[in-house]
C-alpha cells in the first residue's frame, strides 16, 4: 500500500495476538513491541489496560467468562455464575491454584437469543447448563 | 429474510455505471438511514463526506454490536457478509475512499476468518485497489461510538470525544470519516437493485422472556401485541427497548415506530425489544443494567463514571428496603444529571431505564 496510515501499526490487533498466545500481555513482550513499533511502553500500557479482554496480569490457561447482561441474566446466569464458583473453587476474577481457569463475568456477548451463554477463552458456549457445565470446567 | 439476500455485486455494478451522484441520489430516494440506532440519512453521511475537502477518505464499518440484547449484526456477518463488503465498496466508490476498517467486536473474533476470505474473494472479483482490513475489538462496549472507534483504531484508550468536529470533517487519522454500521451498509446493495426495498423492514433483535427468541425481520408499525404473540412471550409485564440505553415501557396496543415511541419518550435505538414478564421485579434487572454500566462507564466524563456507582449504590439501599423517599428522589435527580452533563451517548442514555422504570413501574421501587 502506497498510503500511510494503511501502514500504521494496529496495536489492538497485535496485542490481541499476543493475549492469545499467552493468555495475557506479558511485560517482556510489551517491551519488545515498544522497541519494534516505537510506541512507548507506557502508552501500549495506557491502550492495554483499558480493554477488558487484554490483561497485564498473568491469568490461567482457560478464562471462562460468563455473560450477566440482562438477556443472560434473564435466563439463569447467576445461577451458572454460582456453579463455575463452586466447581472452580475461586471467585470473579481469581485464577485457579493450578493455574488453569480463570473465572470472570462479562458483558454481552451477543448470544441473547440462546442464553446463558458463556466464553472459554474464544469459543462460544450457548444454552449452557450446570451439566455442560460441569464437563467444561473439568 | 429479506436483509439477507445477496446481490452478488450486482449492486455494485449497477453504481459504477451510475457514478457517485446518482447512486446517493438513490438512496436518498430510498430514504435509508443508519442502523446502529441513530436512524441518520445514511445519504446525508456519504454526502458530507464526499464533500468535506482532503486527499483521502476513510470508511469504517462498526461492527463493534455491543449492547446487550442486539445480535443482528452478528446475523448478518455470519449469513450475508457479502453484502456487507458489497456496500464498503459501493461507499468506496461513492466517497473516494481507498482505505477501509471493519472494526469487529472481540467477542466475535471467530468471525473474524471466514470474513477475511469473503473479502479477499470479493476485492480480488471487483479487482478493486481498496485496502480493507479487520480490527479486532478487544471488549469495550464504548467502543460502539463513533468517535470512541476512532480513538481505538488510532492504538489509544477507547476514550469518545466531543462532536464536532464530526468523523465526516475530521476522523480517523484526522481524515474525513464515513462510519456505518454493519446493518445499514448490508442494505446499500438491497436498496439501489431492489425495486421494493423500503426502509420500513428492519431486523428486530428479540430475547428475554420469550419462548421463540431469534432475529426477526418485522416491519416498523408493527404492533407490539403481534410481537408478543410471534415470539410467545410469557406474561409480558415490560419490554426494554434495549436493554442498556433503551427504556422500559409496555402496552400491547403500542405501535413500534420511532414516532410513536417518541410519544411516549422511549426510543427505538437498534431495534432490540427484550421482554420480561409479570413474575420479575423491575428493581432486580434495574441493578443487573446498573452494574453493567460501573463496568461499561469509560470514565472520561465524572457524572457517568461516579455517578453510576451511586446509582448501582441507591438502588441496592432500595432493594435492601433501607430507602426512603429522598432516596427516590436522589436517585432520579442523579439519572437526570448524568443524561445532561455527558458527553457520549453511553452517559446520555445509561439512565434512561431507571427514569422510565421509576415512571412506569413505580410499585417496584418501594422505599419506606
Amino acid at each position: 500500500m502506497q498510503d500511510r496510515s494503511a501502514k500504521k501499526i494496529k496495536l489492538l490487533n497485535v496485542l490481541r495476538e499476543i493475549q492469545k498466545k499467552h493468555n495475557y500481555l506479558p511485560e517482556e513482550e510489551i517491551r519488545k513491541l515498544s522497541e519494534k513499533t516505537g510506541i512507548p511502553v507506557i502508552e501500549i500500557y495506557s491502550t492495554a489496560t483499558f480493554y477488558s479482554m487484554l490483561s497485564t496480569k498473568k491469568k490461567g490457561k482457560k478464562i471462562v467468562r460468563i455473560c450477566n447482561s440482562l438477556p443472560c441474566y434473564l435466563n439463569g446466569s447467576l445461577n451458572i455464575l454460582e456453579e463455575a464458583k463452586r466447581l472452580l473453587g475461586i471467585d470473579i476474577n481469581q485464577t485457579t491454584k493450578d493455574g488453569k481457569f480463570t473465572l470472570e463475568v462479562t458483558s454481552c456477548i451477543g448470544c441473547c437469543d440462546k442464553g446463558p451463554a458463556i466464553m472459554i477463552n474464544d469459543k462460544l458456549i450457548t444454552n449452557i447448563t450446570k451439566e455442560k457445565l460441569r464437563k467444561l470446567l473439568k | 429474510m429479506k436483509t439477507l439476500q445477496k446481490t452478488y455485486l450486482k449492486a455494485w455494478k449497477k453504481a459504477n455505471k451510475l457514478g457517485p451522484e446518482k447512486t446517493i441520489k438513490i438512496l436518498k430516494k430510498k430514504g435509508l438511514t443508519g442502523r446502529g440506532g441513530a436512524d441518520f440519512p445514511t445519504w446525508l453521511k456519504w454526502e458530507l463526506t464526499r464533500k468535506t475537502k482532503s486527499k483521502e477518505r476513510i470508511i469504517i464499518c462498526n461492527a463493534d454490536e455491543g449492547e446487550p440484547g442486539t445480535f443482528k449484526d452478528k446475523l448478518i456477518l455470519e449469513k450475508n457478509p457479502e453484502n456487507v463488503i458489497e456496500g464498503i465498496l459501493i461507499a468506496a466508490y461513492c466517497i473516494d475512499s481507498k482505505e477501509a476498517y471493519i472494526y469487529l467486536r472481540g467477542e466475535y473474533a471467530y468471525l473474524k476468518d471466514k470474513l477475511r476470505k469473503t473479502i479477499k474473494k470479493i476485492l480480488k472479483a471487483t479487482k478493486s485497489d481498496l485496502y480493507l482490513e479487520i480490527i479486532e475489538g478487544a471488549g469495550a462496549y464504548i467502543c460502539g461510538d463513533e468517535t470512541a472507534i476512532i480513538s481505538s483504531i488510532e492504538n489509544k484508550r477507547g476514550y469518545p470525544n466531543f462532536k464536532p468536529p464530526y468523523p465526516s470533517q475530521k476522523g480517523l487519522y484526522n481524515k474525513p470519516t464515513l462510519i456505518n454500521n454493519v446493518e445499514t451498509l448490508a442494505n446499500v446493495p438491497l436498496a439501489l437493485i431492489n425495486k421494493d426495498w423500503n426502509n420500513h423492514s428492519r431486523l428486530f433483535s428479540i430475547s428475554g422472556d420469550v419462548l421463540r427468541p431469534g432475529v426477526y425481520e418485522l416491519k416498523i408499525g408493527t404492533r407490539l401485541e403481534k410481537i408478543a404473540k410471534k415470539v410467545q412471550a410469557k406474561n409480558p409485564k415490560a419490554v426494554y427497548f434495549g436493554a442498556s440505553g433503551g427504556c422500559i415501557y409496555y402496552e400491547p396496543n403500542l405501535i413500534i415506530d420511532q414516532k410513536n415511541l417518541c410519544k411516549k419518550n422511549v426510543m427505538l435505538g437498534t431495534c432490540s425489544l427484550i421482554f420480561v414478564n409479570k413474575k420479575r421485579n423491575i428493581l432486580d434487572i434495574a441493578i443487573n443494567i446498573a452494574q453493567f454500566f460501573t463496568h461499561e462507564s469509560c470514565g472520561k466524563c465524572t457524572p457517568c463514571r461516579e455517578g453510576n456507582i451511586h446509582i448501582l449504590n441507591l438502588l441496592e439501599r432500595i432493594k435492601s428496603k433501607k430507602a426512603t423517599e429522598k432516596d427516590l428522589q436522589l436517585l432520579e435527580k442523579l439519572s437526570i444529571i448524568i443524561k445532561d452533563t455527558s458527553l457520549c451517548g453511553l452517559g446520555q442514555t445509561c439512565t434512561n431505564h431507571i427514569l422510565t422504570a421509576i415512571r412506569h413501574f413505580k410499585e417496584d421501587f418501594q422505599v419506606k
